[in-house]
């Protein structure tokens, strides 16, 4: 199927992003119960499920041209978004061959990749992209493999090394995230760069978690779905940019939060890479406004509940203190208080018109 | 915004002398005591270095081996090789020298303030030496080093939960997320959200 994009959407500025009816409809959801708490909620990441979303080792959608641009922009006035440190170039071919492998086979229609040994030809015709190289030669390539690939995807990437019993973040594409920053944060064990999460340490959601993936396999990734909230359709949200984005939460009022408070998912997947027996840590970001969630009858029910009853810590830890309570008010007339299924799934094929 | 009990702040264990060691370096920042920074070192039967920081242009370096001390362990302990160094940088730039020397079977460990430890460690690090033979403790003040996580700047000496960044001039909060790389704890601007609107200040690191 042909994906219609919309190359000209944008992430700053005038905002002009928005999701069709059919995108909000494939939203990865991220509450399956009314109450939300942390969880190792790590599920095989294959074919299937609530949404479409899961259904390709790395989703594409119509705002794929345009997340790419958004990308080149914030690289442009910080290159050290993206940083690998020398000991991982196996685990960068890794990554572009995986990347290239899945979109060609998951969207022929707009990736094509040609192997011929290591002579190998890549096709990105939405981006307009065309380049012959040699596999494993860095040289032919114009940039290193992990930015070449990762430029060209949705979505932000970090690369795990694996030693000492403990997987170290040694890598990473990060333009589109929930205010961490890879370049204080690259090196560090998987307990330091999640440090700063409250609540998840004591629980012992870490230790299990890491424990976890220090046996995840070849050829058998996993996936997890985690959430924050932003003022308008906002992909870099960063630490470094928190000055530009900050005063947002400012401008929020009970005319305009439904369109401009957008519900933030990540798609989190996981994938052993074969010859650095490396981790590739995907963090697709999906962001929907809370005006058109409650188009659907059991999202907006939900996440008013969500909302309404979140542990303060884990409120002010997502940046929510400033609006939550106006969130919730804007949320409490669509729910009736009625009981709602277990489960994620829309549960209805088109969405209600915007009240 | 400060939350206090983040996980990648280092925990500090009390040094002792690793038996599977072969050579053994102690490196301070200031002149403290030998056996008050580490245990085990009066036994040691194998070669020790004692380098401390003397802050005083009139040390130069050179070694000055003192023989075993009288209660050691007869016919066991090793001698203690000291060097005193004019400054921080000094150590650390003679430091580099040996590191690029060394062998298998080398360890090392650093007492001193976090940003002194960390910076010996990340040495330590780039000459190749694993983590468990590179050992950290802290003394002295706990005044931080905080990187502006928005201009890069790291401003030293910071005692207080907020500091103005020597580089941006943001009003930083400083947070207990420390990184090894950069020896350093992140700041983020306390008044972003709201410009001006800036919590009290504390004095948290004396």
């Amino acid at each position: 199927m042909t994906i219609q994009f919309k190359p000209d959407e944008t992430f700053r500025d005038e905002f002009s992003y928005s999701n069709s009816d059919a995108a909000v409809l494939r939203f990865p959801f991220p509450f399956p119960e009314d109450a939300y708490m942390y969880s190792v909620n790590i599920e095989p990441h294959v074919r299937g499920g609530a949404s479409p979303a899961f259904d390709n080792p790395f989703d594409v959608d119509e705002h794929y041209v345009a997340e790419c641009r958004e990308r080149a922009k914030v690289l442009e006035q910080d290159p050290s978004r993206c940083k690998v440190l020398p000991h991982m170039m196996a685990a960068e071919w890794d990554t572009l061959e995986l990347i290239m492998e899945s979109f060609a086979t998951s969207y022929p229609e707009h990736f094509t990749l040609t192997r011929d040994g290591t002579n190998w030809t890549w096709e990105n015709r939405p981006l307009g992209i065309r380049d012959s190289f040699t596999f494993g030669d860095a040289s032919t390539l114009p940039l290193p493999p992990f930015e070449y690939i990762t430029r060209q995807a949705q979505g932000d990437f970090t690369l795990q090394d694996q030693r000492e019993d403990n997987l170290f973040v040694d890598g990473g594409m990060v333009t589109t995230q929930a205010d961490w920053s890879l370049d204080f944060d690259v090196g560090m064990t998987f307990h330091q760069w999640h440090g700063p999460v409250p609540l998840a340490h004591q629980k012992g959601v870490f230790d299990r978690a890491l424990k976890f993936l220090l046996r995840l396999q070849y050829g058998a990734p996993v996936r997890r779905l985690n959430w924050t909230m932003t003022v308008n359709p906002r992909l870099d949200t960063s630490p470094e940019n928190y000055p530009q984005w900050g005063p947002d939460r400012l401008t929020l009022t009970p005319e305009n939060i439904g369109r401009k408070l957008h519900l933030r998912v990540e798609l989190q997947s996981l994938f052993r890479l074969p010859r650095s027996n490396a981790i590739l840590f995907g963090i697709r970001c999906y962001l929907c406004s809370i005006e058109d969630l409650v188009r659907v009858e059991v999202w907006g029910k939900r996440l008013h509940r969500v909302l309404r009853d979140l542990h303060p810590e884990i409120a002010d830890y997502k940046g929510t203190t400033r609006y939550r309570d106006m969130a919730v008010a804007y949320l409490a007339p669509f729910d009736d208080g009625a009981e709602l299924p277990a489960g994620t799934a829309p549960r209805q094929s088109a969405l209600a018109q915007r009240s | 915004m400060l939350v206090s009990d983040i996980k990648s702040r280092p925990v500090y264990e009390r040094l002792g002398v690793d038996a599977s060691g072969r050579r053994h370096l102690v490196v301070s920042d200031a002149p403290r005591p030998l056996a008050e920074v580490i245990d085990g070192a009066d036994a040691a039967d194998t070669p020790l270095g004692y380098w401390v920081v003397a802050a005083t242009s009139a040390v130069d370096a050179r070694p000055q081996a003192e023989p075993a001390p009288s209660n050691a362990t007869p016919g066991n302990a090793a001698p203690v090789e000291r060097r005193a160094f004019r400054a921080v940088p000094h150590l650390l730039d003679r430091l580099s020298h040996r590191l690029a020397q060394e062998t298998v079977g080398f360890r090392l460990y650093a007492v001193g303030e976090e940003g002194f430890v960390w910076n010996v460690a990340k040495l330590a690090r780039e000459a190749g030496l694993e983590a468990a033979e590179c050992r950290t403790a802290h003394a002295g003040s706990l005044r931080r080093r905080v990187f502006c996580v928005h201009c890069k700047t790291i401003t030293e000496d910071v005692t207080t939960s907020l500091a103005a960044c020597d580089g941006c001039g943001a009003h930083l909060v400083v947070r207990d997320h420390f990184s090894r790389h950069l020896a350093a704890f992140m700041g983020v601007q306390a008044d972003a959200e709201a410009p001006g609107e800036l919590p009290p200040v504390e004095e948290l690191f004396p």
